[in-house]
């Protein structure tokens, strides 16, 4: 995986998407409260990161009901699913291997 | 403060690709954010202002350097060599900081003030003070120019750049095919 580990922000917005399809404005406030709004994306950041993610097939576009406003959805593909489970497994390997080593248990 | 329609503007700051594909979208989602800043304090709307304009700008240069084939710059991921900061923070204690600032100018203008009315006026009176409100607000527009013309400069920059072919260089390979 060239792309991992992920960083917070892009971390962030899979988990926004894995739930339920979202677009730009509901992954921005899932993104801010998920981190308790220590991560708030600009509009910038945030299309920069989900251009990044479509090329890259992680994520992609769907037909949102109201396209009046502009909106588009965003959903995980099984690609992007199947790296973020790559990513959250090696996070629980390594907090489990620093609870061991905080506890002063040799790992 | 930062305007749907100066918005518009920013985004032309933009690879024109990534404005069609992007661009109705992030206005789209803008305005909704713009609405909900619109009920906040003062500080929060500032907060606003600059993450948007920062943002903007510099995910702007990203995507130039990435279409000059300079690849991604840290963006999303942190094993490149180059690690930015993918978002633009504005912590609640600036905003407490800059408000005592604030008040130490608004204080020391009127002190300013009283002292110059207490001084007879022998021969040459002192300046007209100008009212604190009126420098802040030319001291924002101030701001948003610079931050435009920064944003024009480096996109001139970039262009001039792409037709010049410089970003070919780095797609030169040492050993011949």
């Amino acid at each position: 995986m060239e792309f991992l580990p992920l960083t917070e922000p892009v971390l962030l917005i899979l988990l926004s998407l894995a739930g339920q399809p979202r677009h730009g404005y509901s992954i921005l406030k899932d993104v801010e409260q998920m981190s308790d709004g220590r991560v708030v994306l600009s509009t910038g950041t945030l299309y920069g990161a989900l251009r990044r993610l479509l090329d890259e097939d992680w994520i992609e576009r769907i037909e949102e009901q109201d396209s009046s406003r502009g909106r588009q959805a965003y959903r995980l593909t099984t690609r992007g699913r199947r790296n973020l489970q790559v990513e959250v497994g090696r996070m629980k390997q390594l907090t489990r291997l620093a609870n061991l080593r905080i506890a002063g248990k040799q790992a | 403060m930062l305007t749907l329609n100066v918005y518009r503007h920013l985004l032309l700051l933009y690879p024109a690709s990534h404005r069609d594909r992007f661009g109705e979208e992030m206005v789209s989602v803008f305005g909704e954010m713009q609405a909900e800043a619109t009920g906040m304090g003062t500080g929060a709307q500032i907060g606003f202002f600059v993450r948007e304009t920062a943002g903007l700008v510099t995910g702007a240069l990203r995507e130039h350097w990435r279409s000059l084939g300079g690849g991604s710059i840290g963006l999303l991921f942190p094993t490149r060599r180059v690690t930015m900061h993918s978002e633009f923070r504005f912590p609640k204690a600036t905003a407490v900081l800059m408000t005592i600032i604030l008040a130490g100018v608004i204080v020391a203008i009127k002190q300013g003030e009283a002292i110059v009315a207490s001084v007879p006026h022998v021969s040459q009176p002192v300046g007209t003070i100008h009212p604190v409100h009126s420098v802040l607000l030319g001291g924002i527009v101030q701001g948003i120019v610079f931050f435009y013309a920064a944003g024009m400069i480096g996109w001139a920059i970039l262009f001039a750049m792409r037709r010049s072919g410089v970003h070919r260089l780095a797609e030169t390979s040492g050993t011949p095919k």
